[in-house]
């Protein structure tokens, strides 16, 4: 049992070799930017005193002392603390669901365009909002929505109605920024299922065809399955991140106006608002401290609860 | 995470060094780290290459200076990083927060001892440096109290409106000027206004936690009260909404960055000093201006601490004074101080023939930093707009009497208030009020509808019980 076992470990490892090396700059990456920052979580718990001229790990860890929870106060003193958590999770529900649905569907969609050149074309058209950064986003969607210039208002008003004040009006953001987010986020994540859809095996679509499957049995039967691994990969590692929300989605794109706070409040802009003018980085340690601990205890859990229920694919995860 | 990394990256630096002079002392180089006001000037290297020139001659100091923004500031402070001299403030890098805490090096004994010139000419105004009559900064002597004015396109009113620009105002006295403008061009918006506000409107208060606790200035017995408790600010509000709801005001406003590039609005607002003409230049807008004082001058322990130079705690004597002795060449050479201030003469700026400097269009471009940035003010020359347009070149005595015979003084004396005991309540507060910050100072709300709800919310969040600890040591330092 024991030769077995290190006859495979040798070649395992002479052969795994490859692949190690290929990974290490992600590796590394993953080390120096995730591992090696970790130590910073103690500035949640310290209160931050530093002396000038020492180093950053000697003010930490010496020159400041213990102090305990006393860091998270501020997260509860604010009164609509309730609002911006429901913001966060309600948008990062949608955005789990719909920002799994949408790019799927499109996916599935786009496999049956047979035109190279088209496919090309909308593929492009979808992606290259993922490339433009939320500022740009912000002023393009100005430009749509400004009380005076806007082209909605134009509209509005040749129509005859009076026209919005979009910047002052918290009822209809929600379905703007879920919109907003979903055109920019949609075409990045299509790429990864549409990936997926591309390596399964085309015999089964022939197969099925001959045994008279339409499209919908076919997406039904094979496509979806297919893609279940995927899926539920993406669905894991989001949930992970479920008290976390795009900053620039929230705080850009709205471009901070105060009467849509109710509605574009989550707690990263919050904090942002919070500490702008401070720059207390133990209370911004304590509220990302936060973010990442309850995004620790969701993805486990979510791992744990689809392992358990059979899916041997996820485990790889 | 990115911030503590961030942290990790910049927190181990030391960049003081001793190097040999050619005539064979030691030159000491400090790191100088100044506030830099939104953009690194271009030619800095260089002006700064010049300056070091002059100063290691004649003292035996170079500066490395620094152009950072107040994220970076923020970050050297918080980080321990080390700096030989450092930009403090009440508005960047707090002066009332990281003195008390010791960040800063005690003066106190060393500027009497080391740099009596520097002492003597600062004068009066070492009292805003106090903390327990220790003295940790240098403040910069240069317009020590906020002046507020309006700035008219002085062609449309004058000229072609027929109507007076007086040479004060009161703030509700705009409002004609807005409506005649708004009558010719009904699609225009007459008052320049972005989400910061109309410039200086909040000065007629002292702030104690900015800006939400406030002092009220003229009052006998000084009290600290939430914003909505004094009755000129109130009163602003409700007129900017007025004007809002008028169309004086951009519908936007409060979502609009800046109207900087926008150069046809005939109403903005500034804050500068008598005598200032960096308004006034035809060139820059198209139409001459006018400019007429709203409010002011308030003198506060906060206004006079407008620019301040703090020497760094970890610094041992030798570099301490070291840099005394480099602020106080920068407040009483002349010839020297303009280096920093205008840059290369030649290049940058040149001398007119009554002593005030004009910069070059390589000066506007390449190196065109504010006064208070790199040191004194009132020893600098002074700047004209054009070799027409020639300031006055003692306008200095002229604002310091001006301060002296029609200044607004603070009653609160050398009262500071350290936020750090309270930290947690006053990021609450500041949570709640950036959420209605700038609809208000815009005019987009209306002040009476919003403030209850503001008020419950603070109230809610701890409001009362830091009010009447401010007032305790209000009351405390007011007695002493």
């Amino acid at each position: 049992m024991m030769k077995k076992g290190r006859k495979t470990y040798g070649r395992n490892r002479k052969h795994n070799g490859h692949l190690l090396m290929m990974s290490a700059p992600a590796i590394i990456w993953f080390v120096l930017f995730c591992y090696v920052p970790m130590f910073g979580a103690a500035f949640a718990f310290k209160n931050f005193t530093p002396k000038p001229g020492e180093s950053l790990v000697r003010n930490l860890f010496v020159n400041s002392r213990w102090c305990g929870f006393e860091n998270f106060s501020f997260l509860v003193r604010s009164s609509d603390m309730s609002n911006i958590l429901f913001n966060t999770l309600f948008y990062n529900v949608i955005f789990l669901v719909a920002g799994i649905a949408v790019p799927v569907v499109l996916a599935i969609l786009l496999t049956e365009i047979h035109g190279k050149r088209f496919l090309g074309v909308v593929q492009m058209v979808l992606l290259l909002p993922y490339f433009l950064s939320w500022v740009i986003v912000g002023y393009c969607l100005y430009g749509f929505l400004a009380t005076d210039e806007g082209l909605v208002n134009h509209v509005l008003k040749l129509l005859g109605s009076a026209g919005v004040q979009w910047y002052q009006s918290p009822k209809y953001w929600r379905g703007i920024l879920i919109a907003t987010g979903l055109w920019k986020s949609t075409g990045y994540s299509m790429v990864i299922y549409l990936c997926a859809i591309t390596s399964i095996d085309r015999t089964l679509y022939e197969s099925a065809s001959l045994d008279g499957a339409g499209f919908w049995d076919r997406v039904r039967y094979i496509t979806l399955p297919q893609l279940l691994p995927t899926i539920i990969t993406i669905f894991i590692l989001q949930i992970g991140s479920l008290l976390n929300s795009d900053f620039g989605l929230f705080y850009q794109v709205p471009l901070d106006s105060d009467s849509l706070a109710s509605v574009t409040q989550t707690l990263d802009v919050y904090v942002y608002k919070a500490l702008m003018q401070q720059a207390n980085f133990s209370y911004s340690s304590a509220a990302s401290f936060l973010q990442s601990f309850i995004g620790c205890i969701l993805l486990v859990t979510a791992h744990v609860i689809i392992s358990k229920m059979g899916d041997q694919d996820s485990v790889g995860v | 995470m990115a911030v503590i990394f961030a942290l990790c990256i910049t927190g181990c630096a030391s960049s003081s060094a001793i190097g040999k002079d050619p005539a064979g002392g030691d030159i000491i180089n400090l790191r100088f780290v100044t506030y830099d006001n939104g953009s690194v000037p271009l030619d800095a290297k260089e002006v700064i290459a010049a300056a070091n020139k002059v100063s290691a001659e004649k003292i035996g100091v170079t500066i490395n200076l620094e152009f950072q923004s107040k994220e970076k500031i923020n970050l050297i402070m918080a980080s321990g990083e080390y700096y030989d001299m450092i930009f403090t403030s009440s508005w960047i890098n707090p002066y009332d927060k990281f003195a008390p805490a010791g960040m800063f090096y005690d003066i106190t004994d060393l500027v009497k001892s080391e740099t009596p010139a520097l002492y003597e000419s600062v004068g009066e105004y070492w009292d805003c440096a106090k903390v327990d009559g220790r003295i940790y900064a240098v403040p910069t002597l240069k317009d020590m109290g906020a002046e507020d004015m309006f700035r008219f396109n002085s062609d449309y009113y004058e000229g072609k409106k027929g109507m007076t620009i007086p040479e004060r105002m009161d703030f509700a006295q705009l409002e004609p000027y807005l409506a005649a403008y708004k009558d010719d061009f009904p699609d225009k918006y007459p008052l320049a206004m972005d989400k910061s506000g109309v410039a200086g409107y909040y000065n007629c208060v002292q702030r104690v936690v900015d800006p939400i606790i406030v002092i009220p200035y003229g009052q006998d017995t000084p009290k600290a009260v939430p914003f909505w408790e004094c009755t000129e600010i109130m009163d602003r509000y409700r007129l900017l909404h007025k004007w809002y709801e008028a169309g004086y005001i951009h519908p936007d406003a409060a979502t609009i960055d800046s109207t900087a590039a926008d150069k046809t609005f005939p109403v903005r607002a500034g804050v500068a000093w008598k005598g200032y003409m960096g308004y006034s230049n035809p060139a820059d807008w198209g139409f001459n201006v006018k400019t007429s004082v709203y409010d002011g001058p308030f003198l506060s322990r906060s206004s006079e601490q407008g620019a301040m130079t703090a020497i760094c705690a970890g610094c041992d004597e030798e570099h301490a004074t070291a840099a005394l002795k480099y602020l106080e060449l920068l407040a009483i050479d002349r010839k020297f101080r303009d280096i920093l201030g205008y840059g290369i003469e030649g290049k940058h700026f040149n001398y007119l023939k009554n002593g005030t400097v004009l910069r070059t269009a390589t000066g506007s471009e390449r190196y065109n930093t504010k006064l208070y940035q790199t040191g004194s003010g009132v020893n600098a020359s002074v700047e004209s707009i054009s070799e027409d347009v020639l300031s006055d070149p003692d306008q200095w005595e002229k604002v310091y009497e001006g301060y002296r015979q029609d200044g607004i003084y603070s009653k609160t004396g050398d009262f500071y208030y350290d936020p750090t005991p309270k930290e947690d309540i006053i990021t609450a507060l500041t949570a709640i009020y950036n959420g209605y910050a700038a609809e208000l100072r815009t005019g987009t709300s209306n002040p009476d509808k919003v403030i209850p709800e503001i008020k419950a919310r603070m109230e809610k969040a701890g409001l009362d019980e830091l009010v009447s600890d401010i007032q305790e040591k209000l009351d405390e330092s007011l007695r002493k």
